[in-house]
């Protein structure tokens, strides 16, 4: 008899979850049902602003709806379960059905954090007309629906997804005034020189913004019409999105009794305080810590997997460093663990090129990479994530950082035609005395006349020896 | 009862002799001229297509090694005190035919097994093969070819129906716009390649190289991607999620040519530019700007060797690639498609005809009941008394000496000890086996374990066919008599059949009457030889497979219509990112590859007897970064130690920034302490069975300055 396992929520966690649990052939222990709020299989929420321009949902769509079935997984959509008893197994959804489970995991995800401000909803509780918030394929849907060219919109966040939205409204041709509470744009991801860039490239593209904006009230009588900020100035927009971060979708658990804080309390074993309940992705919260990217998601999901189906019953999940990699408003942005320096020992290496809007910070601790904020060019990226990730000592000249390993970069020394082997001084030394071509060089050094595979390389001498004077032999 | 055979091949006619190299896979025309060992000069074929007359130091010192001191010249036989002492061929074969009876009888039929090569010609391969099948009924035969080429061979058959390394004549690469080589060096490895290259960046073409090593080719390119060990499959899913984001791949030929883009559409979704960045180290723009050269600057050709392919998610790996070249519509044109550049000189042809645990002759399948019937039938024997399908190359080894393992084992052509992953490991298990002999020219590390040494000819003074990088099917062709005392692979296999009573299933007049054989084998398999032969080949300078009748031209470029699963179509194949059988970790913070060097060829067994060769690369090197150097405290020509979880050597180092400062290099084309296999993993595919060469954790435990009063002694 296979135990039944329900997962609520069918996002992203939901989604790399059943992966993850199929390669380890859960399906021969367990009987999965996937309970989903919403009408399709999970999608990629990270390119979400593919159906802001009008793309489809299925272009993002991880796991069809078929795709369930062909896996022998029961699919649950517009299912919101409402109520769950660990004591009795048992959950229920919001269509008064009840289902037994022996495992349940909660997958459900973050919800937008809506600042306090008046006139978002018309009386009878829904959202006035214009204003949307960005966070599911609905929501972008929505936020379409209002979207009209030449128009005026208020994007309300100057975080990641504030300036995404932003971009895609602009892209959309409406006249956008971004709303930022802090004073620096990403405050969480970006120090403050890192943001005058992000604002300077923002602007760049016709998008207003207004940093240290203190957001009231909507205002318009059925439909939104303008923003009052404090001070009572009005802004007028025809479409109000509220991007103002997100925050752990836990009031499930909070009503079935189940230990939480931010988020849902697990331990290294994705476990919950209560035996048999699981969370993952970002409704969990591990060691004082919840996640918004999706790499710490999928780790957690590694982890969960091997615990369920025991295919690993040491996994434990041990936190993971926090990275940000993102291009937004079309500029790239980087950003690891601190980003501004937090012990006086610290060192800070700092690279800013105004004219080129690139803004590179390292904070160093302990010969160690504690962080790192990259805006405009973030092709060194990859390679100080991996150090932050791996811990490694750093080289002693901390610039070397920031050196480009993907362009091909000049041969040294040595030889060079292997079949003959002729190395470069006699090479050189043949271009200073006469050889321009690589019959020459053939002639005079037999370079070049075996298998040829060094004869880029030697036309690259020739090309670069020959453009220095000859030397005259006494 | 034992009796002399008739020499096989007529002696040579004239002083001039059109051949091939004796080494890799793309397998140089040369010209010898002299007819003994001392006058014989090497050139290149200027004739022959392939590497129009270029030959690499390998090539044009192969000579060295027919009339090599070291050369063995009479069988040896290990004595009552152990040690190896020459011996007459009557009796050195009749000690392997009876120990393998003996071990039969007692332990049963699959209780002995064969080593096979990719070294091995066409009509040793099949010949081997047959021996096993027929002869001793043994499902335990496989060969070296599963270190080198199985996975890309996986790979093909899943997604075309088919394994032929390039598609397409090599020349299509100067055709190509747009080249994108993954995980291979062919500058060091197939040096005449370069040619082509030559020609593909004359005619205003790029080339772009995945490598973690800055290698001589990487530093060629116009783009070097320098990813992470074991990370070539994320690329891969990587480049294909930008091919789609930018609307760049080809829906056309996707929905006209192929089947299963929708689900790996799906699941390269996850594959995002951020992610994959972290996951392989290379820069977002990067790997956009390799993109839009594939898809926008073409025709584009995709190229893969063993970096990806040696990795226990090899086949996936390659898949990740085929994958994207389907997307991008570029297979069956004129310069463009998927490719992989095999490695060993028959390492095609070595892979076709049975040398494998799963195969039979002309690709077919030991475990199809009509492949058995077909090949049953041209062997005159019964399709139920051929064995199923055997242990793998690794495997194979590590089950020697184990409880219902390997017993007694006949290795030809490959030097095992010093090439298989996890070497101390399968030299111990060597060591265990109530019987070992070996075939080869030279006392190898393998040799020196045998308690039969049988020497043989050499690539000079044999006859037959090998298949190229190409699919091309070529001759060998003999130029000198060999010296007394060495009997070629075909005449030990048939004297040892002779012994164990099967006369009348090898008697063959002469080695093209082995091959006359293969053809009837092959034919309406895949690997389709029935209409070449001999006269062909030398008419054609070589005759594309598959060629299925004596009017049918041969087939030079695949694809043009259709692939060759049974619909036609080629397949997509779903395929995630897995973590390499060991990652670094806080015990073993450093990735370990490793690979070749231009002078030296598989485990060195010939090319460190060379002089010009050795004293070029006399000894291993442990290539790391200066940034790494540092760290350790030490500099350019110190020793240090690396350990694994299986072993330990000690190198002496090469600091140089052509390596990621996270990973170490050393080529293994060494044995004994200097052997980079001792701290390799023998995590295998699950498909192909391909160790995992490319990526091992391991750590600095011992470093010292070099000792400048002692001379330096060569491995």
């Amino acid at each position: 008899m296979r135990k039944k396992l329900a997962i609520i929520g069918n996002g992203m966690a939901t989604g790399r979850l059943l992966d993850e649990l199929i390669r380890r052939d859960a399906l021969s222990q367990f009987e999965i049902t996937v309970f989903g709020e919403e009408a399709h299989g999970c999608y990629n929420r990270i390119l979400l602003n593919r159906v802001l321009l009008g793309g489809a949902v299925d272009d993002i769509t991880l796991k069809t709806a078929a795709w369930y079935a062909e896996n022998g997984i029961k699919l649950r959509t517009g299912a919101v379960v409402n109520r769950l008893s660990h004591a009795a197994h048992r959950l229920w959804t919001a269509d008064g059905q009840e289902h037994y489970f022996d495992t349940a995991v909660f997958a459900t995800g973050s919800i937008p954090r809506l600042p306090p401000i008046e006139g978002v909803k018309t009386p009878d509780g829904k959202w006035k007309d214009g204003v949307a918030v960005y966070r599911t394929a609905a929501d972008c849907e929505r936020m379409r629906s209002f979207a009209k060219s030449g128009r005026p919109a208020v994007v309300v966040g100057g975080g990641l997804l504030g300036l995404e939205a932003a971009k895609g409204l602009a892209d959309l041709g409406m006249s956008v005034t971004l709303l930022h509470l802090f004073d620096t744009l990403m405050n969480r991801q970006v120090d403050k020189i890192g943001a005058v860039m992000l604002r300077r490239a923002i602007e760049r593209l016709g998008i207003t913004v207004r940093t240290g904006a203190n957001t009231k009230a909507v205002l318009g009588a059925k439909r939104a019409e303008a923003v009052l900020l404090g001070g009572d100035e009005r802004v007028s927009a025809d479409l109000v999105v509220f991007a103002s971060g997100v925050k752990p979708r836990i009031d499930l658990a909070q009503q079935s009794d189940v230990p939480t804080n931010a988020g849902i309390l697990v331990d290294d074993r994705l476990q919950t305080v209560l035996p048999g309940l699981y969370a993952v992705g970002e409704c969990a919260e591990h060691n004082r810590q919840t996640y918004g990217t999706v790499q710490p998601v999928y780790e957690q999901c590694t982890v969960l997997a091997d615990v369920l189906t025991g295919a690993n019953p040491n996994a434990r999940y041990r936190g993971s460093k926090v990275y940000t990699r993102l291009k937004v408003v079309g500029i790239e942005v980087a950003s690891m663990g601190d980003i501004d320096a937090k012990d006086a020992d610290d060192e800070v290496v700092q690279v800013i090129e105004e004219k080129r809007g690139v803004y590179r910070k390292l904070i160093i601790r302990n010969d160690r990479l504690a962080g790192a904020v990259l805006v405009g060019d973030a092709s060194a990226a990859a390679g100080l994530a991996r150090r932050f990730e791996r811990g490694d000592s750093l080289p002693a000249n901390r610039l070397d950082l920031f050196a480009s390993t993907d362009r091909a970069a000049e041969p040294v020394g040595g030889a060079v035609c292997n079949c003959h082997q002729v190395n470069e001084p006699t090479i050189l030394s043949a271009v200073r005395s006469g050889c321009r071509t690589l019959q020459d060089l053939a002639a005079r050094t037999g370079a070049g006349t075996g298998c040829g595979g060094c004869r880029g390389q030697l036309a690259s001498l020739l090309l670069k020896a020959g453009k220095q004077p000859a030397t005259v032999s006494n | 009862m034992s009796f002399a055979l008739p020499q096989l091949d007529a002696p040579p006619t004239t002083t001039s002799t059109r051949t091939h190299c004796p080494y890799c896979a793309f397998q140089c025309g040369t010209v010898l001229t002299g007819d003994n060992a001392l006058s014989l000069k090497i050139e290149g074929d200027a004739e022959f297509p392939v590497n129009a007359g270029r030959l690499c130091v390998k090539g044009w010192s192969a000579a060295e090694l027919l009339g090599h001191p070291d050369r063995l010249l009479k069988p040896l036989v290990r004595g009552a005190f152990g040690e190896l002492l020459p011996a007459s061929w009557p009796v050195a074969l009749d000690r392997i035919a009876d120990a393998f009876r003996r071990i039969q009888a007692e332990h049963g039929l699959d209780a002995v097994g064969l080593f096979g090569s990719g070294a091995l010609t066409n009509e040793k391969a099949y010949l081997l093969g047959k021996f096993a099948r027929v002869t001793l009924r043994t499902p335990h035969m496989d060969y070296n070819g599963r270190y080198c080429m199985s996975s890309a061979a996986g790979a093909g058959n899943k997604a075309f129906g088919i394994d032929r390394g390039l598609p397409f004549p090599v020349s299509d690469i100067a055709l190509s716009r747009t080249l994108f080589v993954v995980g291979s060096n062919p500058f060091d490895t197939l040096p005449p390649i370069a040619q082509w290259f030559e020609k593909q960046r004359t005619n205003g073409g790029r080339l772009i190289v995945a490598d973690p090593r800055r290698t001589p080719t990487a530093r060629s390119a116009d783009l070097h991607l320098q990813l992470t060990p074991g990370s070539d499959l994320a690329l891969a899913n990587g480049l294909l999620f930008i091919a789609i984001e930018e609307k760049l791949v080809d829906a056309e030929f996707i929905s006209s040519r192929t089947n299963g883009f929708d689900a790996v559409r799906r699941t390269v979704l996850q594959y995002y530019p951020a992610r994959v960045e972290q996951m392989t180290g290379v820069s977002e723009s990067a790997l956009r700007q390799t993109v839009r050269w594939l898809a926008e600057s073409g025709p584009s050709m995709i190229l893969t060797g063993r970096g990806p392919e040696q990795q226990s998610k090899g086949v996936d790996s390659v898949l990740g690639f085929i994958n994207l070249t389907l997307a991008l519509g570029l297979p069956g044109k004129p310069g463009a498609g998927f490719g992989t550049l095999t490695g060993q000189g028959n390492g095609q042809g070595g892979r076709e005809h049975g040398q494998k645990a799963d195969q039979l002759p002309g690709y077919r399948l030991i475990e199809v009941d009509a492949h058995r019937e077909h090949v049953a039938r041209v062997w005159g024997v019964d399709p139920a008394s051929l064995p199923r399908k055997g242990r793998s190359a690794y495997e194979l080894l590590d089950s020697c000496g184990q409880p219902n393992g390997i017993r007694g084992l006949l290795v030809m052509g490959s030097n095992v000890a010093v090439a298989s992953p996890h070497s101390g490991s399968v030299i111990e298990r060597l060591k265990s086996l109530d019987f070992l002999a070996v075939c080869d020219s030279f006392a190898n590390e393998t040799a020196e374990l045998a308690d039969v040494v049988l020497p043989v000819k050499q690539w000079a003074e044999e006859d037959g066919t090998m298949t190229n990088l190409e699919g091309r099917v070529i001759r060998r062709r003999k130029a000198m008599a060999s010296p007394p005392g060495v009997k070629s692979d075909l005449d030990i296999i048939r004297e040892l059949a002779n012994r164990l009573g099967h006369a009348e299933k090898f008697t063959f007049a002469s080695t093209e009457a082995v091959f006359d054989e293969l053809r009837l084998a092959t034919a309406g398999g895949t690997a389709d030889y029935a209409g070449i032969s001999y006269d062909r080949i030398d008419r054609e300078d070589g005759v594309f497979w598959p060629c299925p009748s004596e009017d049918h031209p041969g087939t030079p470029r695949l694809f043009g219509e259709r692939f060759h699963h049974a619909d036609g179509k080629a397949k997509f194949h779903v395929i995630e990112h897995r973590p390499a059988g060991e990652e670094p970790d806080a015990e073993f913070p450093l990735y370990f590859t490793t690979g070749r060097y231009q002078e030296h060829y598989n485990s060195g067994a010939q090319t460190r007897r060379v002089a010009k060769l050795s004293g070029a690369k006399p000894i291993p090197r442990l290539q790391l970064h200066p940034e790494l150097a540092t760290l350790l405290g030490i500099e350019n020509d110190w020793f240090v130690t690396v350990e694994s979880r299986r072993g330990r050597v000690e190198f002496k180092v090469e600091v140089s920034i052509g390596i990621r400062p996270d990973t170490l290099f050393a080529p293994f084309h060494w044995g004994g302490r200097h052997a980079a296999n001792l701290l390799t993993n023998p995590a295998l595919d699950p498909t192909s069975r391909m160790p995992e060469f490319k990526l091992a954790a391991v750590r600095v435990v011992a470093v010292r300055e070099p000792d400048f009063s002692a001379p330096e002694v060569s491995a």
